[in-house]
């Protein structure tokens, strides 16, 4: 794998951002890997945003901060504003249209669309799952996770709905075929 | 404080603190002797008492008094020491501190309210030589209104916790002290009978217990260091509980007693972590 | 071992249970409140004891109280609480009662920012309390699982050098996510390099020894010793003084017990690059050393002859680091320059020594590289609008 797998998660408060990075690293741990995780508040005043920087390697990691990163989950237009210019050529973007209406062309980075909180209200009527359809999908962009422990940490982290969970991350997993 | 020599002395005692580097006429020795004389005729042994101390006259004067192991805490923390020792000493160990108004009422009185508030089994003596004597006199947090003291000049005019009818020890109760008592320094037998009623509850005890200071509070007050007149002056102003009169500022005995009502602070964290590690929960 | 994804707190509970602690008393502070927390579920479970107390002063005076009675006890908070241990932090120095105190930093001066990291205190731990005439101990983790070794080394120094030692952290190592290795059992603490020293008593007479020995045990109340302790200049037995001489005896112990022991901590540093001499040492400590040790081996593989120094034994501070005269940068989380002041006194007199400043958030590697570059160049340094001083 390469050196270090820098992967953000943003979006605003309660939607479980912090749960996303928790789970990510999660899997990084049981794969054997090290891992940082950094959760930060940006202040509600400036359109706030919830940001979890996970830093994945198989050496000991230096920096926790995510300062280009190859994976950015955008879960509200504020944090896609404010993170979208640090992903570099080669980065991908994962965002929600639900939540990232207007999208920047002009980016060098790939941008995949995932509608995380449609397809959870159409299947569970409920957007409650749209976090694990985006594990699911992030174990299956992510080459170094592990899509069983993946699950299996979302299973833990995550104690209930345990049936609808792994139905979740399992379409998020093969969404797009 | 003048001791003279005795068995009491020479059992509880260190001869190298008494006597005391105390002014001389100091009432403070009156309210020592009362506090040694209830250990003793409860037949506690040097070990069986860990005594502590605040500073100022009333914790300076009583430090390494006692023969046995004593701390000194920083001015107004001793009960928040208090209350991590007890949790660390065996039970059968007694707290006592013996401390001053400034230390307990003032500067202290949040930590005084916690320890209440717990019910940490300790017996804090409150020696009131009516406000900060130690730094040249100034009021205090009890000194009666009108006193005239250094910081005081026209007289103490403020309000404060023992005047318009409000009473320190209404404070404590309300926290959830489960005995509370006052003596003034000459009460004798009848405050060392109290002091042992205050050891021997199993919780947090308090007595107030002003006491003579000639050299600065009378000479400002009265205008005099004759201890005669500072002594006058508080026991006119002293009378046991339900035969107050007029001029009766300090109300003297049992105050207020629930001993052994509430589960004491130690005993009852140590039960319910006891509790926790054997079943995971309370 | 196991190994979990957790939080510096986590990780600074687990140590100090391993360590022996059983005490901590500790009020709800941003971001220390979660290490009270864990204490708080951890330690019951161990036999352990959780107290909240009214208020920081409280918290670190309970904490004397337990130690005084034989415990090894603990107290976290952040900088506007750490203020509040001024009062016991003196008494525990004065009276060589061992306890750890750890200081979580966030962006002051004052409340300032909770959820943002902050390096204010450099001094404070310096300088917790009033007085003079002693010495402290404070120890900088920069990660999670260091938090967890300078928490049990800070327990073995406390009760060697019988006195507080500090550890000073800051929100993003307390608050963030780590992987972290707990060990089992007594080989497997050995094998991490933990170590441990029991709770002895001192049984006097002379419970103040004027002499620098390591090992004196503290004073114990309650096993009828006969020991005292006092706010007050004690003599060897205790007894309060009034005296220069005996002060002197006191105070020789206080600053010397430490000064001339240090080889117990000093090798608690860490060096990268530092082998040919660089032409830049770049210094730091806690959470911002984690950026630069990056953006040192960014710029190493660009040619630039950088070292990164690591202090992780900030106090007594080491001077025999900065033997050498060349150029200095100490990056730090604030913006008015703390370390920078004492590398400055320490360094070679025609040594440059500058600053680098960020607060509330960590520098950037390239913001870092570009800084390295200019000082190679001898070009001033500047940085987004904010005029860094030459020292």
């Amino acid at each position: 794998m390469k050196e270090r797998i820098e992967i953000v998660a943003s979006g605003f408060g309660g939607q479980g951002v912090v749960r996303l990075g928790q789970i990510i690293g999660e899997t990084g741990v049981r794969q054997g890997l090290h891992v940082t995780m950094l959760k930060s508040h940006g202040t509600e005043m400036r359109g706030g945003y919830v940001r979890s920087q996970v830093v994945l390697s198989e050496e000991i990691i230096d920096s926790p901060m995510c300062e280009s990163p190859d994976y950015f989950i955008a879960l509200s237009s504020a944090a896609y504003e404010r993170f979208k210019d640090t992903v570099p050529e080669g980065g991908l973007i994962l965002y929600d249209p639900a939540f990232v209406e207007k999208i920047d062309e002009a980016l060098p980075c790939r941008q995949e669309r995932f509608p995380a909180k449609e397809l959870s209200v159409e299947h569970f009527e409920n957007p409650l799952f749209a976090n694990s359809l985006v594990l699911g999908r992030v174990a299956r962009l992510v080459d170094v996770l592990d899509k069983e422990e993946m699950l299996e940490s979302l299973l833990e982290v995550i104690p209930k709905f345990h049936d609808r969970n792994r139905e979740a991350f399992r379409l998020g997993y093969e969404y797009g075929g | 404080m003048e001791y003279r020599s005795s068995v009491i002395t020479s059992k509880y005692l260190r001869s190298r603190k008494i006597p005391s580097t105390a002014c001389s006429g100091c009432g403070l020795g009156l309210n020592h002797k009362i506090v040694v004389q209830a250990i003793s005729e409860l037949g506690l042994d040097v070990a069986d008492v860990v005594w502590g101390t605040s500073i100022g006259c009333a914790g300076r004067q009583t430090f390494a008094t006692w023969k046995g192991d004593g701390f000194a805490g920083t001015h107004g923390r001793v009960y928040a020491i208090s209350r991590g020792l007890r949790v660390a000493l065996p039970p059968e160990k007694k707290i006592i501190l013996t401390v001053g108004d400034g230390d307990a009422f003032g500067i202290g009185l949040l930590h005084l309210i916690h320890a209440a508030r717990s019910n940490a089994d300790m017996t804090v003596i409150v020696n009131d030589n009516l406000g900060y004597q130690s730094t040249g006199g100034q009021y205090g947090w009890t000194t009666p209104q009108g006193s005239h003291t250094d910081s005081s000049p026209y007289g103490m005019f403020e309000h404060n916790l023992m005047s318009d009818e409000m009473d320190v020890l209404d404070i404590l109760k309300g926290a959830g002290a489960t005995f509370l008592a006052r003596h003034v320094a000459m009460d004798g037998q009848r405050a060392v009978e109290t002091v042992k009623k205050a050891i021997l509850n199993r919780g947090f005890s308090l007595i107030h217990m002003p006491y003579p200071c000639p050299t600065n509070f009378a000479s400002r007050e009265l205008g005099s260091r004759n201890q005669v007149n500072i002594y006058r002056w508080i026991q006119e102003r002293a009378a046991p509980l339900g035969e107050e009169k007029e001029n009766t500022v300090w109300a003297t005995g049992i105050w207020h007693d629930a001993s052994n009502s509430r589960p004491e602070f130690s005993e009852y964290v140590h039960e319910t972590v006891e509790k926790i590690r054997r079943t995971g929960s309370i | 071992m196991k190994r979990f994804l957790e939080t510096g707190n986590f990780a600074i509970t687990e140590g100090a249970i391993l360590a022996g602690c059983r005490f901590f008393a500790g009020y709800p502070i941003t971001p220390a409140t979660e290490l009270a927390e864990a204490m708080s579920l951890r330690l019951p479970q161990v036999g352990g004891i959780y107290l909240q107390a009214e208020d920081e002063c409280a918290a670190m005076h309970m904490c004397v109280g337990a130690a005084l009675g034989g415990m090894k006890a603990m107290t976290a908070t952040s900088g506007p609480g750490f203020i509040l241990y001024a009062d016991p932090y003196g008494w525990a120095l004065g009276c060589e009662t061992p306890m750890v105190v750890l200081n979580s930093g966030r962006v002051g001066p004052v409340s300032g920012i909770t959820g943002a990291p902050g390096q204010g205190e450099f001094y404070l731990m310096r300088y917790p309390t009033q007085g003079g005439n002693f010495e402290t101990i404070c120890l900088a983790p920069n990660t999670a699982q260091e938090c967890m070794a300078m928490t049990v080394e800070a327990f073995y120094l406390s009760e060697r050098f019988r006195m507080p030692v500090s550890v000073l952290a800051d929100q993003l190592i307390t608050d963030g996510f780590e992987d972290i290795s707990v060990p089992e059992n007594e080989d497997e603490m050995k094998e991490m390099g933990f170590r441990t020293w029991p709770r002895e008593i001192c049984r006097g007479p002379e419970f103040y020894p004027a002499s620098d020995a390591l090992d004196v045990p503290p004073v114990v109340l309650g096993h009828n010793t006969g020991a005292l302790c006092s706010d007050w200049t004690p003599t060897e037995e205790g007894y309060d003084i009034e005296e220069v001489e005996a002060h002197h005896k006191h105070a020789y112990r206080l600053i010397y017990k430490v000064r001339n022991n240090r080889d117990l901590f000093s090798h608690h540093y860490e060096k990268k690059y530092m082998g040919d001499d660089p032409d830049l040492v770049v210094v730091s400590y806690g959470s911002p050393s984690r950026v630069v040790n990056t953006a040192v081996e960014k710029a190493r593989s660009q040619g630039l002859k950088v070292g990164s120094l690591r202090l992780i034994n900030i106090w007594p501070f080491p001077d025999e680091h900065f033997d050498r005269q060349c150029k200095y940068l100490c990056v730090e989380l604030n913006w008015d320059g703390q370390l920078v002041r004492e590398v400055q006194r320490a360094a070679p007199k025609g040594s440059g020594v500058h600053f680098m400043g960020t607060c509330g958030d960590l520098p950037t590697t390239p913001d870092l590289i570009e800084t390295f570059e200019k000082l190679l160049k001898n070009e001033p340094i500047r940085r987004k609008g904010w005029v860094l001083e030459e020292w």
